[in-house]
């Protein structure tokens, strides 16, 4: 009877590991994302360029292009070099928007088609906010809300979030990814960035 | 008219008379003050009349400060006084000036881009002429200017103020706005020939990076922030990170639009090689709804209005009761500069530049801007200058 007892314990302590272990390997699996890379903005906020940067430091296979939209990624898929995941940096600024002749209503919308297209091709998207409470509408003047526009745009419908903690101080994002069950990368200081996307990329 | 008008109206002449007296010699007092700046042995100064003659003997023939080292490197060119209403411009360079010493590469500094926006105050803005930085050995002087070059110096101004080359309406005024009028023309008007002049000085001294010395309203969205020519986009962007995590101060980035023209930003990147960069540090004093604009709000950049307007949502950068300090806003310049000069060696290890000397902005809140303003009694003979 005791040995009974003992197996059916080892049992569910076996049961439980397993689960345990198969769980930590999903949330590792859901905080990685392959390469090539296309990294893009919504809102033409300067953020994508810090990325940028370490993405080139550290040799990850990734193409820039602040305005891509769906129709890049069905090329890329037609050239047989399909991307596997697109970083998205939210964060609207009036001064990129204006370099690139564009408005808010044209980033959310070239942004929900890519984001759309994505989903069609089973590439993973990575939603990021870079720059901090000085990239939110807290950090704008009273009735500017695009920062939190391009936000809802992609962190409410992305796999993964990578986001500057500070810019997280009011929890948006950490309720973002709680409600949405989204995993969520938070780091603090700005060169750090270049661990995060390692982690993220396996490199 | 009777004996008693004719009198009543000569009074009132005469007191108009007397006021125009007053004013005519506190304005001449202004446009003709001279600031010392004290030079090292490293210095060489220039005139930017040397770069286009049509400058020359204007009023907009402005020092140029070369500071070579002793290596080769790369070329760096920081403006201040573009705006000489945004004093912590004017004054950040003053510190590179007195300060620097170059081991590698070259510093070409100005200090009055627009001199002649020096001279005068902006109209029934009853700004002071003239403000004075504490130091140990009296204190000096410095000019408040304006936005705008003296309509003493170019006036009349036309309706519409139309950009070259790019033929974009920009406002009236702003053809006397040194900032809308790169990348200036030779038979233009004087802040344009004071451009195009600019613009053979950094071809002639094949200058890599320029730095145009800002400040900014609070109202104002592009605040405590870099805004850089696509040719700069890594540069600035390291600089902003690595300062925002070591420095104690948040600085952001922005891009240059390409369809906003006259701007350095714009124009020096895509008019020649270097690559661009604007600095705006935080300034109350601009801002609309300030109270009393005296030489104290400048110094200590405090405002109860401005802070009121913050409360209301209505800025684009923090203020409380502690102000924003001028020692604060140069110090944001200062650490700026020097961090994008260790960016641009990060990416340019075989091109460096190198300097040394110049004050931080920890340093500079700590012993204030008068702790680095050299006293021209005590200078060697032929190391004061005057702007």
């Amino acid at each position: 009877m005791k040995t009974l007892n003992l197996t059916r314990v080892s049992r569910l302590l076996i049961l439980g590991l397993t689960i345990s272990l198969g769980l930590t390997a999903n949330r590792a699996v859901a905080q990685t994302a392959a390469e090539p890379v296309l990294l893009t903005s919504c809102g033409q906020s300067p953020g994508p360029v810090r990325l940028k940067i370490f993405l080139q430091k550290d040799a990850i296979n990734f193409e820039y292009n602040l305005q891509a939209k769906a129709e890049d990624l069905m090329a890329k898929k037609k050239e047989g070099k399909p991307y596997k995941s697109i970083i998205i940096v939210t964060g609207a600024s009036l001064k990129g928007m204006g370099a690139a002749g564009v408005s808010m209503d044209d980033e959310l919308a070239r942004t929900k088609a890519l984001i759309a297209e994505a989903k069609k091709e089973g590439i993973k998207i990575v939603g990021s906010h870079i720059e901090g409470m000085a990239r939110r509408s807290q950090g704008a003047t009273a009735g500017d809300n695009t920062d939190e526009m391009s936000i809802d745009a992609v962190c409410n419908v992305c796999d993964l979030m990578i986001v500057k903690k500070e810019g997280d101080s009011d929890g948006r994002f950490t309720t973002i990814s709680k409600a949405k069950n989204i995993p969520l990368i938070l780091f603090e200081m700005n060169t750090e960035i270049e661990g995060v996307l390692k982690k993220v990329y396996n490199k | 008219m009777n004996r008693k008008d004719i009198i009543r109206k000569s009074l009132i002449g005469l007191a108009g008379l007397v006021i125009m007296i007053f004013a005519g010699i506190s304005f001449y007092q202004h446009r003709h003050y001279k600031e010392q700046v004290v030079i090292s042995d490293q210095v060489k100064v220039k005139k930017l009349g040397d770069y286009f003659a049509a400058i020359k003997g204007t009023n907009n023939d402005c020092n140029i400060y070369i500071v070579e080292g002793t290596e080769p490197g790369a070329t760096m060119m920081v403006l201040g006084g573009s705006h000489p209403e945004e004093p912590a411009g004017r004054l950040a360079a003053w510190i590179m000036v007195e300060n620097s010493h170059i081991q590698k590469g070259r510093l070409i500094v100005v200090l009055s881009a627009n001199h002649s926006a020096t001279t005068v105050t902006r109209p029934s803005g009853a700004y002071p002429q003239l403000f004075t930085i504490p130091t140990t050995w009296g204190g000096q002087k410095f000019r408040m200017g304006d936005r705008w070059s003296n309509p003493l110096d170019q006036w009349p101004d036309p309706e519409v103020y139309i950009h070259y080359p790019s033929k974009q309406n920009l406002a009236y005024m702003d053809i006397r706005n040194l900032n809308r009028a790169w990348p200036g023309r030779a038979n233009g008007t004087l802040t344009e020939k004071t451009t195009f002049a600019f613009m053979n000085l950094i071809r002639q001294e094949k200058v890599d990076v320029v730095i145009d010395l800002h400040e900014a309203e609070l109202q104002y969205p592009v605040i405590n922030t870099i805004v850089t020519h696509e040719k700069g986009q890594d540069l600035a962007t390291m600089a902003s990170m690595t300062l925002t995590d070591f420095e104690g101060f948040s600085i952001g980035t922005e891009f240059s639009p390409k369809n906003l023209h006259g701007l350095s930003h714009r124009e020096i990147g895509d008019f020649s090689d270097a690559i661009s960069l604007l600095f705006e540090a935080p300034e109350p004093f601009l801002d609309a709804t300030r109270g009393i604009t005296g030489e104290k709000q400048l110094l200590e950049g405090k405002d109860a209005f401005v802070v009121k307007a913050g409360k209301h949502g209505l800025l684009y950068a923090p203020i409380d009761d502690n102000g924003w300090p001028i020692a604060t806003r140069v110090g944001r310049h200062t650490s700026t500069i020097l961090q994008v000069m260790t960016s641009w060696n990060e990416f340019h290890p075989e091109k460096e530049i190198v300097c040394e000397g110049v004050p931080k902005y920890k340093e500079l809140i700590a012993k204030g801007v008068g702790a680095f303003l050299l006293d021209p009694k005590t200078a060697g003979a032929g190391k004061v200058i005057f702007e």
